[in-house]
């Protein structure tokens, strides 16, 4: 029971998941961390395969729960250290939300996305790797 | 993963002694990286900028245009002159010969129907907008719009073959014209499908598990295998069921056509699809929703794409040589040797470079090529095709 009402407690005292679900739906978001910024992003479709164009659903917030900026969205195999052959564009579907259209891993192996987030202030990057085989 | 496992153990100890020689072990991502070769034809990809894809009279009409000389402005050259049914759908000579010699090697037709980019430098994004280049390159077809649609307006059994496949009879619109002939093309190119190989078979019993199917699959075979997806770093872009990821690589062959003079593959080949009209973004892709236009509309140009060439499919490779964008390799033998001793001063790299001279002992090599030798099967002749307007 007090589990519960300090879980209760929790969600009640974090406005970010009123104002910038971290939930895409179909419970499959993954959720990117830093200091200032959190990001949930949902590949369209859920499977990443190599050589087939994908989009990323986004929710970008602030730590405080306030939507942010995403200013930018690219991906590089540091290994080999080139990038996509494709440029990906932003949709700004308003309160945070984005959609990143062309996206496309041409290789297997692991792949680096890299976020460029702002809200006011300097651009921060954010980082997720994928292993896509 | 747990299944896996079981597989890959119970491909290791079962068995009789006697299979025990060409049945070599397999680890768990040994099976992982040969499955994704397969399985053995994939479904057929829909291309949504062909209204005629699939569709049984625009292939008999593509098949009867594709072997049609009239659609040249000598009247005497065929799509089907370089892409000769009876020699794996290319000419065999290390470069293709059009008017005049061209700078690049004919390649097969197999399988097209599943790329996504077309031509050795991808300037074409779809199977239409590819048919559509020799058609119009004065080296090659040397045609025109309006001598392509006027061949197709009076001659009437095409006019009839055309209005059985597009559901009109041709119009006044020249350029559409044209197009729907490389449509009715594309239509028909997309039904060349290489037939199951031994390579099908034994991929199939390795995820299966099924050790019966090992002995008829070469040892050497094996092991080249086993060098294809580990070592020799080959899967990497020779990938999934067609044995490529679809884009493109600097192989290290040189850049040039003749002293002087530079291909640059697929730098020049994103230019001219932006350029082209005919590419899936402009008025004559059949695809409402823009879906089908995503690769060309994201595409961007990089540095890097100069002197880089599509990576070819490799079913049926034993039998479609010479090799490379420029036919400059005789053999598999040859390839093989290429990479086994490319320079890696020629392939400039930050990071840990995707081609890098192998060092593969004349073993090696042997047992490379015996792999890409079970990706060849001996397809049916096709029969003649029907009449256009019986």
């Amino acid at each position: 029971m007090r589990t519960w009402l300090a879980l209760l407690s929790v969600l009640i005292s974090t406005p970010v998941l009123a104002e910038c679900p971290l939930d895409l739906g179909h419970g499959t978001g993954i959720v990117v961390f830093s200091d200032l910024y959190m990001l949930a992003l949902r590949p369209d479709p859920l499977r990443i395969e190599v050589g087939q164009p994908f989009a990323l659903i986004m929710n970008v917030c602030t730590k405080g729960g306030d939507p942010a900026e995403l200013v930018g969205v690219d991906a590089t195999m540091p290994e080999h250290r080139h990038g996509m052959n494709y440029a990906p564009t932003l949709q700004a579907n308003g309160e945070g939300r984005y959609r990143v259209e062309g996206m496309l891993f041409h290789m297997p192996g692991n792949w680096e996305i890299a976020f460029d987030v702002r809200s006011g202030g300097e651009i921060q990057r954010l980082t997720h790797d994928f292993v896509v085989k | 993963m747990r299944r896996l496992l079981l597989l890959v153990l119970s491909w290791a100890v079962a068995g009789s002694p006697a299979h025990a020689e060409a049945s070599l072990d397999w680890t768990a991502e040994e099976v992982r990286a040969v499955a994704a070769h397969g399985p053995w034809p994939p479904a057929p990809v829909r291309d949504a900028s062909n209204r005629v894809w699939g569709g049984t009279a625009a292939i008999v009409l593509g098949r009867h245009l594709f072997e049609e000389p009239r659609l040249s402005s000598s009247r005497r050259v065929a799509c089907g002159d370089c892409h000769q049914a009876g020699r794996d759908w290319r000419d065999g000579r290390a470069r293709g010969l059009g008017v005049v010699e061209l700078d690049r090697r004919t390649p097969s037709l197999w399988n097209v129907g599943y790329q996504h980019w077309f031509g050795w430098d991808g300037a074409s994004g779809s199977l239409w907008m590819q048919s559509l280049r020799p058609l119009l390159d004065p080296r090659e077809m040397a045609s025109s719009a309006p001598a392509v649609a006027t061949l197709l307006r009076e001659e009437a059994e095409l006019a009839c073959g055309y209005e059985r496949a597009f559901g009109e009879r041709p119009g006044a619109d020249n350029e559409k014209v044209l197009v729907d002939a490389a449509k009715a093309l594309a239509a028909f190119q997309q039904t060349l499908v290489t037939p199951r190989t031994p390579f099908d078979d034994f991929r199939d019993a390795l995820v299966a598990g099924d050790r019966t199917a090992a002995p008829s699959y070469p040892a050497a075979a094996q092991r080249g295998l086993k060098l294809f997806v580990g070592r020799g770093n080959c899967a990497t872009c020779h990938f999934g069921p067609l044995f490529t990821n679809g884009e493109f690589g600097d192989t290290g062959i040189s850049f040039f056509v003749r002293p002087g003079e530079v291909d640059s593959g697929r730098h020049g080949g994103i230019a001219r699809l932006k350029d082209s009209p005919f590419n899936r973004l402009g008025p004559h892709s059949d695809d409402g929703s823009g879906a089908a236009g995503t690769r060309t509309r994201h595409v961007e140009a990089q540095h890097r794409n100069f002197g880089e060439f599509r990576v070819p499919g490799l079913r049926q490779v034993g039998r479609t040589g010479p090799y490379m964008h420029d036919g400059s390799l005789a053999t598999l033998g040859d390839v093989a040797k290429h990479y086994s001793t490319v320079s890696p001063d020629r392939l400039h790299s930050d990071g840990v470079p995707l081609v890098r001279p192998l060092g593969l002992t004349a073993d090696e090599s042997a047992d490379l090529v015996a792999f890409l030798r079970t990706l060849d099967a001996e397809a049916p002749p096709l029969p003649p095709p029907p009449p256009l307007c019986p």
